[in-house]
């Protein structure tokens, strides 16, 4: 299940990217939509590592190398079954979690990630409380509401819309 | 049940013309992006992604025998909206044509609304069939004449010509939407409109272009705490107080202009609670709303989500009075969906011309016809293949999983590219517009 969130979460951030590049500019309603679905699959992986660190407290450590891939395997359900596109992803992960078993937030191989998926402009930072669970992964997204763009208060200076009141 | 404007599954529906280009190679700016008739049916507008409005005008010859099929035939066609680039953000307007709406018609000329993503125009089309000719100090083709040769005084008549339809911008409404506007409508005291984009709502008077008034704003003081955005808005079609609006979240307002200038607060509010066995990562996206219509005797509205179409009384908040299935095969297929895009897609949706079937669109070139009243639904194709005049429309069986039996398609042929977005249905009769991607089709009640 997790497997899947982290798809979903990765197309969407693709997408969510996409969508800059988009003629017309950017589109609040799809970015918002996006941004729904990259928060509820990062509440489900999230969710999905909570409990698998509870798991692996009690799994005896071993080779880095074999210890990821255990508790992985518990927790998925089809463990053949990974279509991450963009293949840098899960091997970030695995590189992150070989490092350390610690709830740090990992650098390593971040560059590489931001590559892929990131905006140019980097918005909004996770809170330091998202920041503590979210192991592995960083993801750097504007959740689609930032409409940065359009959101000069001078980009109307002939705007004649009157409130009333 | 011809002119009744009813009919159910007694309708037989049989295929009348074909409008667009026929090659598969389809150019960007011929896709069909709204679809209106006018208030008396005559007259049935296209907008594209090419800015450019088409007008079809039935024909009234032999309207008197019921067996010959009135045809729409072009009327006329315009450029309404450019591309346009904003300097200030950087960014590109573009000119597809979001909506057109009609204005009653008040007299020989005729009304519309169109709108793109930023500016409303007002543009009137009206025929000119005679003019003027026999002017003293201008030649007939315009250049004028040496007044030294001028030795008689005549008064100009007018003389026939070929009829010629012209299009004119008689208003522009621009500069009032920060987001993209997603509606128009026009009140029903011919004198407002209301246009609204992802966060607000804006009331216009039609002869003003300068000013309009903010109705609604749901703009968060902090944007990352935005929640939904406006996806439809609509006036109702008798009481001028009166409008909705729908929300990405699968609710819709309506609001009463009398109970405050700024009509934020809702004076009722149409929510279904979510069934939770259906929860998954995109039940958010399916629950969007992509279109509300009101019957046209406003005692109804339809609502058009990514599966389903919803009725609701408007007296009754707490649920809809009526839900049907569009598609429901593609709830397990949501996931493939998201990824081609097509879980985006916004379908609109129509009454008939006495409140009595709805009708919407699906893909594979599927549209779906729900008779209220016999509470029986079936589905229809627009496709080339059935472009035989007065060649009946066979109703068309989607399965869903398991043992496909003769003449259904299976889920996973179906085409996604082709896409029923827009219709439109005949106010009195029962005639229909479909968009497919690029070509207008015209489907008729079969009339023996």
């Amino acid at each position: 299940m997790d497997v899947e969130a982290k798809r979903i979460m990765a197309l969407s951030i693709s997408k969510l990217y996409s969508l800059r590049t988009q003629r017309g500019g950017l589109r609040l309603h799809r970015s918002l939509l996006l941004s729904m679905t990259v928060r509820a699959a990062r509440d489900i992986y999230h969710t999905a590592q909570l409990l698998r660190d509870a798991e692996e407290e009690q799994v005896v450590p071993c080779a880095p190398e074999a210890a990821p891939e255990e508790p992985m395997e518990i927790s998925k359900d089809t463990p053949k079954e990974v279509a991450v596109k963009p293949k840098e992803t899960l091997q970030e992960d695995k590189e992150n979690r070989c490092a350390s078993e610690q709830h740090s937030r990992k650098r390593r191989g971040k560059t590489a990630l931001e590559a892929d998926f990131l905006p140019l402009k980097k918005a909004k930072m996770e809170t330091d409380e998202e920041k503590q669970h979210f192991q592995g992964e960083v993801l750097r997204t504007n959740n689609g509401n930032s409409c940065r763009q359009t959101e000069t208060l001078t980009s109307f200076p002939s705007n004649r819309a009157v409130v009333a009141c | 049940m011809a002119g009744a404007g009813g009919g159910g599954n007694d309708v037989q529906w049989c295929f009348s013309q074909v409008k667009g280009a026929i090659d598969d190679d389809v150019a960007e700016a011929d896709i069909i992006s709204t679809v209106e008739f006018n208030h008396s049916g005559e007259l049935l507008a296209t907008g594209d992604k090419g800015g450019r409005v088409v007008i079809f005008q039935q024909e009234t010859e032999n309207k008197s025998q019921p067996q010959c099929r009135s045809e729409y035939n072009v009327y006329s066609t315009f450029q309404s909206h450019e591309p346009e680039f904003d300097y200030l953000k950087s960014l590109e307007i573009e000119e597809k044509i979001n909506k057109i709406r009609w204005l009653p018609q008040k007299n020989a000329a005729q009304f519309l609304l169109s709108t793109n993503d930023k500016t409303i125009k007002l543009w009137k089309i009206s025929e000119r069939d005679k003019r003027p000719e026999g002017y003293n100090l201008k030649e007939e083709d315009g250049r004028y004449r040496d007044a030294t040769t001028i030795t008689t005084l005549r008064v100009p008549v007018f003389r026939p010509m070929d009829l010629m339809v012209e299009a004119s911008p008689r208003r522009v409404f621009a500069n009032a939407h920060t987001y993209h506007i997603n509606s128009i409508s026009v009140n029903s005291d011919n004198e407002t409109y209301l246009s609204a984009d992802d966060l607000r709502i804006n009331l216009w008077h039609l002869e003003i272009t300068d000013r309009s008034f903010n109705i609604v704003d749901i703009k968060p003081a902090n944007m990352e705490e935005l929640t939904e955005v406006i996806t439809a808005a609509e006036f109702h079609p008798h009481q001028c107080n009166t409008f909705v609006y729908s929300s990405s979240k699968g609710t819709i307002r309506l609001c009463d202009m009398r109970a405050s200038a700024l009509c934020d607060k809702h004076s009722k509010l149409f929510e279904e609670p979510e069934d939770p066995s259906n929860r998954s990562f995109f039940s958010e996206i399916i629950s969007s709303i992509s279109d509300v219509k009101f019957s046209h005797n406003g005692r109804y509205m339809m609502t058009r989500d990514y599966l389903s179409v919803k009725i609701w009384d408007i007296n009754m908040e707490n649920r809809p009075v009526e839900t049907y299935q569009v598609h429901e095969y593609l709830r397990s297929k949501l996931c493939s969906l998201y990824e081609n895009d097509c879980i985006f897609d916004k379908f609109e949706c129509c009454w008939n011309g006495n409140d009595s079937v709805v009708m919407t669109g699906s893909y594979n070139n599927f549209f779906r016809m729900l008779d209220r009243t016999q509470r029986r639904d079936v589905t229809l194709e627009a496709s080339r293949e059935s472009c035989k005049p007065r060649q009946l429309l066979k109703p068309r069986r989607v399965c869903a999983g398991g043992k496909r039996k003769k003449d259904e398609i299976s889920v996973d042929s179906l085409d996604f590219n082709k896409k029923i977005l827009h219709t439109a249905w005949h106010p009195q009769e029962n005639i229909i517009a479909v968009a497919t991607t690029n070509n207008l089709y015209i489907f008729q009640e079969k009339v023996n």
